[in-house]
């Protein structure tokens, strides 16, 4: 069990050698900067990104909207999805609104967004929007996957309605809402980026990738792409881990 | 006061279970029904345990009953330890310290001692089954329904469970109503024993037997007669 592990360790670090060898290959080739800069001076640049005095700010309202994105978009899946999941009235009612807003281009969201709000909740809007039905779905499926017999029990033992949703629903249910909000981080990230790309708040990721971009700074932008995935990366393993703690149940 | 059921009709999936069926429980003791398999058994008691709804029929004696039930799968909750799934059921009434003293108790009574902290997924069948039969005490009820919670389990497993749940119901004699289609089960822990012919059901054979079910000793003359006849009656 520990080799297979320390090989995969091993294959990992394979694959990201791989990566920048072909970077660098790619930047020899083209030998500009412009086009295409050596993954060294791209490392140097983030070295430089991370002591600019506005990085906290940048970085900072970038993970804030998606946080409060992901953290409506929660709140909205868990309670909506727990009452489609019961009920199949309700369910029959939601579910045309999330197959439409699953299937709306995020560009065609984004593009009403920027009339429809202020700069800085442009993103956050279509966190919220792109999010929601992942946990939604999640939570939804997660209820149904909840063992008739079990609620026949707790009914038979007269534990109270409300008893049944948070100790028996809601628990159940748990591993569903990680896996949902696994997949919705993944996309809210680079939503929120693309928002931020195009509504231009003061501060964001995507807005210093588009001001680098217009002057022609590619290891600025690349520079700041690596930054994005690094955020995506610990949310991930941020969700991960908290898994392996709450659902401590699963063998 | 008796448990009285009197002109029960029932049909299920076209077969009619229960035509004009009567029958009688004695509070206080353990009652078993033996019948066949497929006869009707978890029907009955389904409808004793008001989760499923008779066609007709009157009830007498279980009004203001309140009911456990020991189902033939334990039904734990995954994501609470084995004192989690008892207390679970236990009165809200009770404080936090008290629901701890009484989920002890009845840990140790169906020998989980130890276990309290375990999960359903690190336990054996059999002890899954025992924490089930131990939260059936845990819960404030006057009668215990039991449907074949022993089936799947080995001859010693099922003896073990037998005087697991002997011992727990020696220290609260709730009304138990037991259904089998295992006649050494029957013998083992039925004070009553019924035996339920096919559908539409009948009783053909009613027995009684003093002796307490953790003093019975299967291996005597009396008890394998017992046995003999009840095999024979089963059909």
């Amino acid at each position: 069990m520990k080799i297979s592990f320390t090989k995969k360790q091993y294959l990992g670090f394979a694959s990201v050698l791989l990566m920048l060898v072909i970077w660098q290959l790619l930047a020899m080739y083209f030998n500009s900067d412009f086009i295409m800069p050596s993954p060294g001076k791209t490392f140097m640049t983030v070295i430089r990104l991370f002591t600019d005095p506005d990085f906290v700010s940048v970085v900072g309202m970038t993970v804030l909207r998606g946080l409060v994105g992901f953290f409506i978009s929660a709140v909205l899946g868990l309670v909506l999805g727990i009452i489609a999941g019961i009920s199949p009235g309700f369910n029959a009612f939601l579910n045309p609104f999330l197959v439409t807003v699953r299937s709306v281009p995020v560009i065609a969201i984004i593009l009403l967004a920027l009339i429809w709000f202020s700069p800085g909740s442009v993103p956050v809007f279509i966190a919220l929007l792109t999010m929601f039905p992942f946990i939604c779905t999640n939570v939804i499926d997660g209820i149904r996957s909840v063992d008739r017999d079990i609620i026949e029990m707790a009914r038979f033992y007269r534990i109270s309605r409300r008893r049944i949703v948070s100790e028996v629903y809601i628990p159940a249910i748990i591993p569903f809402i990680i896996s949902g909000a696994s997949s919705a981080m993944g996309i809210g990230w680079r939503a929120i980026i693309i928002g931020e790309v195009l509504s231009q708040p003061k501060y964001g990721i995507g807005t210093m990738m588009q001001a680098q971009q217009t002057y022609l700074n590619v290891d600025a932008v690349i520079a700041w792409t690596i930054i994005a995935v690094l955020i995506s990366f610990g949310f991930e393993k941020i969700i991960r881990w908290s898994e392996h703690k709450i659902v401590v149940w699963k063998s | 006061m008796a448990l009285l059921i009197e002109n029960l009709n029932k049909k299920y999936d076209d077969i009619l279970l229960y035509r004009d069926f009567n029958i009688s429980f004695t509070e206080g003791i353990i009652t078993c029904i033996l019948g066949p398999s497929g006869c009707g058994k978890t029907t009955l008691l389904n409808i004793i345990g008001g989760i499923i709804l008779p066609d007709s029929g009157n009830f007498s004696g279980f009004q203001e009953k309140t009911m456990s039930y020991i189902f033939q799968d334990p039904r734990l909750l995954k994501w609470k330890t084995v004192r989690g799934n008892i207390e679970f059921v236990m009165d809200r009434g009770m404080t936090d310290e008290e629901r701890h003293k009484e989920s002890d108790r009845l840990i140790k009574l169906v020998e989980l001692k130890g276990f309290a902290g375990y999960y359903p997924s690190q336990l054996s069948g059999g002890m899954r089954q025992r924490v089930s039969i131990a939260r059936a005490f845990a819960c404030h009820s006057n009668i215990i329904l039991m449907d074949e919670p022993l089936k799947g389990l080995d001859i010693a497993l099922k003896q073990n469970m037998i005087r697991s749940f002997a011992r727990i119901w020696k220290t609260d004699r709730r009304t138990v109503i037991f259904v089998t289609h295992d006649v050494d089960e029957a013998i083992m822990l039925g004070a009553e024993i019924m035996v339920m012919s096919r559908p539409p059901v009948s009783i053909v054979e009613h027995e009684n037997i003093i002796e307490l079910p953790e003093i019975r000793l299967p291996e005597s003359d009396q008890f394998k007669n017992l046995k003999q006849k009840l095999i024979k009656a089963l059909g």
